[in-house]
């Protein structure tokens, strides 16, 4: 059936099929899983590597996990490096960043090699977001983490099930050191069902076409991606950049990018020590963010694989921020990629406006909320990151209510959704009306969404950045708003939050999530008068401040009056579309 | 005199509108088939269906069931035609519309563009008045802003309103007495609300739909009222059933109501003829395959079954969201691979075939248009598959040198030639249509070895045994008349509505009163809405589905009941069949508890549906049919000799084997060496595969 193991067609049919396979994997670990992190949100991500742990594909879900099970398959296959210690039928997951875990102790990365013609030909790997895996708080994330020891269970890289078989021992052991072992149980399952069904669609694939044409295809794609990434290399602005950014805790970053036809040269050295808090970071980490922007500047259209970043050259102090060591506490790590990500777009923005566009909330704004549910008595838990605004393009303004950079397809928990399942109502979901962003092309708005709280003694953890220093604006623009949480009281006293852990909560406290505005492109007295009385009109902004920021003229026409309003008809919506594609 | 029943169906597309009639005489098996094509004749498209009548000589006034099918609806969407729709919500949720589910499908693209909501932020207005999840009234409803905000909407030139309220799908009665109001203040208006399309949860989905059903309401009443107007002058005197996305008809009047669930009903024909198809001929699992110009459409029945949905959005892919339209529509993969995609090789020498269409205009090289690109079509030709001297049914002279030079030129980019080229062409565009074939059953956990394939529309046969070949299905079937096989479908289906409701419960002693309950109650709305029809309670037929799944998990997966009352006796054989289920779809079952989340109820009628009788062999050899012998590539089995048969004058009982082409003025069959050619009793060619 197949003729010429090289022969390009039957290399595309291979690659075709690898990115199905990962495909497959995410829709199986969402349909299965039991957060509502993983099947709702979708934090999770799918992958298959080379034997070596070299990414040749990955499935859907989010940016930030692309590069990451690549990381701990390497470290898998390091580990269990004698005769034998690997077999048909096993399943490994690791959890610990200083094990190839990359993220925090509650993202466990399933992954299970593939045999076929009698040696391990790829691996495929499932990573997702658990509820939680122990440690001093619930969710197991906390500020108050000293030691990555609280965060929960470290997982070194471990067998899980051997030759098919569940490693009862071990399988308890996880279950145990849950709060949630039923979730975190089935979900440790959902993903064993997603590695186990890409293994065997790749197996099937090799005993087609051949073990060799199916290595072949593997890194002639490999291959594909490096030239893809140097064709558009090379067309960036050659040079050193450097930028330096006070943080919203008061540290200071440091960056320096230096572009060349071949070389993507990231140095994150000069930078402080790691904190005894958890917002350090492995330097995996900071590679996944890396990682990142170099993909959406060179090609963000096709599948990442290893090839595309080889360009990529990574510098790191062991025992900074950017590359912390044992024992730090880790918790929070996605806010400092994210802080990093941030860092390096906006060092480059100024330098490639028609590439970058000005800065967004940039923080994952991941929140915590638990306690009893009053109509069951059952605990819950919610984990979710928030939506917010994106900055203005230099052509068109940003947009708004939509997850952060390290997120992709990732979906908000709808609020019937939430009430059903958690012990509180949620009393409204927004966009966020707060100044900021204004310019030529405005800033995406962020949101505001208030949960009621329906019990006494619940908590609340969050940990979001640019709380104090806003999405950043570009050639004029205004800065976006921050991001932040207040804890209206029943009896109506104010807190205001950007970090807090286990705040306790009662009965008709609502807990209002505010995420900020996008950074503005160009000056504001630029902005077509047009754009400016339709945002009146919608509510967006007041005549006085229209009048004030963008120096307008005209009056407002929400006030209604003689404007014909048919002609609008069809402005407010996209240009027409496509039909809707399966696949 | 015999006596002659005439059913017809009508499809309105963009560009034509199509008729087939099937005209049936008692004691003669065989029907006699009118087909007719005019042009759509937008914005009276009901003179273009009377057009259509008269050019295929059908009296309007002889005809005895009607079933029509349209792309009115998913046009004023796609082409943003609809009308200003303003939109009321609860208290604090008026940017649910616009702030959607906040996913980044792009997620690489930083320039990535939300889709922006079909209703503006300032038509967007709320009232106060609460539910909770379980249909309790936390606050009462206030509609004391309603006239101001309907003034507002009336000077804004608002022709349709959506109502959508949180919580709807568990108690609708807000909804419904501000859909009264509404009514009332303002009777000349559109309007509907979010609980009459669906029942179940999820604001923005729920929200959406009703505001892309307000959008296309007054655009689709107007066309449905016009259309019966239309029949009704010229004599037709039956009522005409309307084509819809859950493989169903309805009645004109209970479609002008909520016209939103025509949106996917152009594919949904095609695959209810693939299921009817399937159960004539013995085969109740069937992989259906629809071919068409621009795109390949695939769909799963099981055991007869086609899987119905409420997951349907429209303009969603890898690259952006969408918009979700929460009504049932048959569960399908759409690629954008059909006859006229369009081969090209990126800057790194990889070759892709579509999702670009040549479309009509050029179309592929070969149709002489001045289309200069090859298109899967013109690889077909080159290959010896088409017959360049029959091509279109031989309405077209295939512009061979056109081909070969954009063919060529191909080959030029990849370092191959011409014919290596085509080859390279046939098996991307093969693959592609596989990866969308596995969507439909591997990854839902079904072996398409166990599933016959049915390939229909113009290109179906050409691509069908390949792809068989590469899933490792051993049967392929290819319907009498292959090209206007749709049409066959929509007489062959049934009034039938999907009722989708939302309702939690654990599955423990006790909860049978519940489930039963919800049941009873979904199908006495069923019964009752089918008598309004003239429907009586004994002809409704219901299948009971339930939605079930692991305590804590969200996605369900749906479980057929056996017929009858649910009691707590049988809960235990419902829970097996869940772990059953589920387990075959992942691999693994859990000890976990099970709740169920909602019911799906199919309520169905037969309404003078064509009857198919099967026709003894007539004992004529294949020879009869052979027009003469080609060579033909057949890309990775290499070039025969084969011989080609005139589909025209196959008859039951011929059989014949590969290599072989069978020509038919709609389409052109490919059957690959080594495999066995049947004609059954109903003038279907039965390809078996060589088993392995």
């Amino acid at each position: 059936m197949t003729n010429l193991p090289n022969d390009p067609i039957t290399l595309e049919i291979i690659q075709n099929s690898l990115q199905a396979a990962a495909d497959e994997m995410f829709a199986v670990m969402k349909k299965t899983a039991m957060s509502s992190i993983i099947y709702e949100v979708l934090d999770m991500g799918t992958g298959i590597t080379d034997a070596k742990g070299a990414l040749a594909s990955s499935g859907a879900g989010i940016p930030a996990f692309v590069g990451v099970l690549d990381k701990a398959v390497k470290v898998i296959v390091g580990k269990f490096d004698k005769p034998g210690d690997i077999e048909p039928g096993d399943v490994f997951a690791t959890n610990d960043p200083y094990w190839g875990g990359v993220t925090h102790l509650n993202d466990i990365i399933v992954a299970m090699p593939v045999f076929a013609g009698g040696r391990i030909i790829a691996w495929t790997a499932n990573i997702a977001h658990n509820s939680d895996v122990g440690g001093m708080a619930p969710g197991s994330l906390t500020g108050e983490a000293t030691e990555i020891f609280q965060e929960g269970l470290r997982l070194p890289a471990i067998k899980i099930i051997s030759k098919g078989e569940p490693i009862r021992s071990v399988m308890e052991i996880i279950k145990t050191n849950s709060r949630m072992p039923d979730v975190l149980e089935g979900d440790v399952w959902a993903a064993i069902a997603s590695v186990r069904i890409g293994a065997k669609r790749l197996v099937e694939i090799a005993e087609k076409y051949g073990v060799g044409t199916f290595e072949t295809a593997m890194s002639s794609f490999m291959d594909y991606g490096e030239q893809v990434s140097l064709k558009e290399l090379a067309k960036l602005p050659k040079g050193t950049f450097e930028l330096s950014e006070e943080q919203d805790d008061g540290r200071v970053f440091n960056v320096k990018i230096t572009i060349s036809d071949t070389e993507f040269i990231v140095d994150l050295r000069d930078n402080p020590d790691q904190s005894v808090s958890p917002v350090n970071t492995s330097r995996d980490g900071v590679m996944v963010s890396a990682q990142m922007l170099f993909k959406s500047l060179t090609d963000p259209y096709s599948a990442a694989n290893e090839g595309s970043f080889r360009p990529i050259r990574l510098l790191t102090r062991e025992g900074s921020v950017f590359q912390a060591k044992e024992p730090a506490p880790i918790g929070f790590y996605y806010e400092i990629e994210l802080r990093v990500y941030d860092l390096m777009w906006r060092c480059l923005a100024q330098h490639m406006p028609e590439r970058l566009a000005a800065g967004h909330f940039a923080s994952v704004c991941g929140t915590f909320i638990g306690g009893i549910h009053p109509d069951t008595g059952r605990q819950y838990t919610i984990i979710e990151p928030q939506l917010g605004g994106w900055g203005a393009n230099r052509d068109r303004d940003g947009n708004s209510a939509i997850f952060c950079g390290f997120h992709g397809e990732t979906y908000n928990c709808p609020a019937e959704i939430n009430e059903a399942r958690n012990g509180l109502y949620v009393d409204r979901m927004e966009l966020n009306m707060e100044p900021g962003g204004e310019g030529k092309f405005t800033g995406g708005r962020g949101i505001v969404m208030d949960y009621r709280v329906r019990a006494d003694n619940g908590f609340l953890t969050v940990g979001y950045t640019r709380s104090k220093f806003p999405a950043w604006s570009l050639d004029g623009g205004r800065e976006g708003s921050p991001n932040y949480v207040k804890v209206i009281r029943k009896d109506g006293s104010e807190e205001k939050y950007s970090f807090v852990s286990e705040l306790t909560t009662h009965t008709d406290d609502v807990i209002r999530v505010i995420t900020g505005n996008g950074g503005g492109f160009g000056d504001p007295r630029e902005r077509d008068p047009k754009l400016v009385a339709e945002d009146i009109r919608n509510g967006l902004i007041t005549l006085e401040r229209a009048k004030e920021v963008y120096g307008f003229t005209g009056s407002d026409q929400s006030q209604r009056g003689g404007t014909d309003e048919r002609e609008s008809a069809e402005d407010h919506v996209s240009e027409p579309g496509r039909r809707q594609r399966g696949a | 005199m015999v006596n002659k029943t005439i059913r017809v169906a009508t499809d309105v597309g963009g560009t034509f509108t199509d008729l087939v009639a099937f005209e049936t005489e008692d004691g003669n098996p065989v029907p006699r088939i009118i087909t007719a094509k005019s042009d759509t004749t937008p914005p009276n498209f009901e003179e273009g269906v009377l057009n259509v009548l008269i050019k295929g000589g059908v009296d309007p006034a002889s005809v005895d069931f009607l079933a029509h099918g349209t792309t009115v609806v998913i046009n004023a969407l796609t082409e943003r035609k609809g009308v200003k729709v303003g939109l009321i919500t609860t208290e604090g949720f008026r940017d649910t519309l616009e702030i959607a589910r906040g996913n980044r499908p792009d997620f690489f693209n930083l320039h990535y563009e939300k889709p922006k909501p079909f209703v503006p932020r300032y038509l967007r207005r709320e009232i106060p008045g609460r539910m909770s999840y379980k249909g309790e009234e936390l606050r009462a409803l206030d509609l004391s802003g309603l006239p101001a905000i309907l003034d507002d909407f009336k000077a804004d030139g608002v022709e349709a309103i959506a109502i959508s309220f949180l919580h709807s799908y568990a108690d609708p009665s807000h909804e419904q007495a501000a859909l009264a109001e509404v009514r009332r203040l303002w009777p000349e208006v559109s309007a509907v609300a979010s609980h009459q399309i669906t029942r179940e949860w999820r604001e923005y989905e729920r929200t959406n739909t009703a505001v892309l059903s307000a959008y296309v309401q007054p655009i689709a009443e107007r066309y449905l009222s016009r259309l019966a107007g239309g029949l009704k002058e010229k004599g037709f005197t039956g009522s005409p059933y309307i084509m819809q996305s859950n493989c169903g008809v309805d009645s004109l009047e209970t479609v002008s109501q909520i016209p939103i669930t025509m949106v996917e009903s152009g594919p949904a024909s095609g695959f209810w003829g693939a299921a009817e198809l399937g159960k004539l001929i013995g085969e109740p699992n069937v992989l259906a395959l629809d071919i068409g110009g621009t795109t390949a459409k695939c769909s799963l029945i099981e055991d007869g079954q086609v899987k119905i949905m409420t997951d349907y959005w429209i303009e969603r892919d890898r690259t952006t969201a969408g918009y979700p339209i929460m009504v049932p529509v048959v569960d399908l993969v759409e690629i954008g691979n059909g006859g006229g995609s369009i081969a090209w090789v990126d800057d790194f020498g990889k070759l892709h075939v579509g999702p670009q269409s040549a479309g009509a205009v050029p179309g592929p090289a070969a149709y002489g248009r001045g289309g200069t690109e090859a298109t899967t079509t013109d690889a077909n030709l080159w290959l010896g598959r088409i017959n360049r001297d029959y091509f279109c049914g031989g309405e077209v002279e295939a512009d061979m040198e056109a081909t070969e030079k954009a063919i060529a030129a191909i080959g030029e980019k990849l370092g191959v030639d011409a014919d290596e080229a085509a080859r390279g062409i046939i098996r991307i565009a093969n693959n592609n249509m596989v990866n969308a074939l596995k969507l439909v059953s591997l990854n839902r956990g079904h072996d398409p070895r166990d599933f016959t394939l049915v390939a229909f529309g113009g290109g179906g046969a050409m691509h069908a045994v390949a792809l068989a070949a590469e899933l490792g299905v051993k049967k392929v079937v290819v319907p009498a008349a292959a090209s206007v096989f749709s049409a066959w479908g929509m007489m062959m289906s049934d009034l039938r509505r999907d009722y989708f409701v939302t309702r939690l419960a654990d599955l423990k002693k006790g909860a049978a009163e519940g489930i039963e309950e919800i049941f009873a109650e979904t199908e006495a709305r069923a019964r009752k809405q089918f008598e309004a029809e003239g429907i009586t309670a004994d002809k409704v037929k219901f299948l009971r589905y339930g939605k079930f799944r692991y305590q804590n998990q969200e996605h369900t997966t749906e479980v057929l009941l056996d017929a009858g009352k649910v009691t707590d006796d049988r809960l235990s054989s419902i829970e097996a069949a869940f772990h059953e289920t589920y387990e075959r779809e992942y691999t693994y079952r859990l000890d976990a508890p099970v709740e169920m989340v909602g019911i799906h109820l199919v309520a169905s009628a037969e309404v003078g549906k064509l009857t198919m009788t099967k026709r003894e062999p007539t004992g004529t050899k294949a020879e009869v049919a052979l027009k003469g012998s080609r060579r033909v590539d057949f890309a990775l089995e290499g070039i025969h000799e084969s011989a080609i048969y005139d589909g025209t004058k196959l008859e039951p009982g011929m059989t014949f084997s590969g290599p072989a082409i069978v020509e038919d003025p709609g389409t052109t069959i490919v059957i690959h060496p080594g495999c066995h050619v049947e004609i059954d009793g109903y003038g279907n060619i039965q390809i078996h595969l060589t088993a392995e």
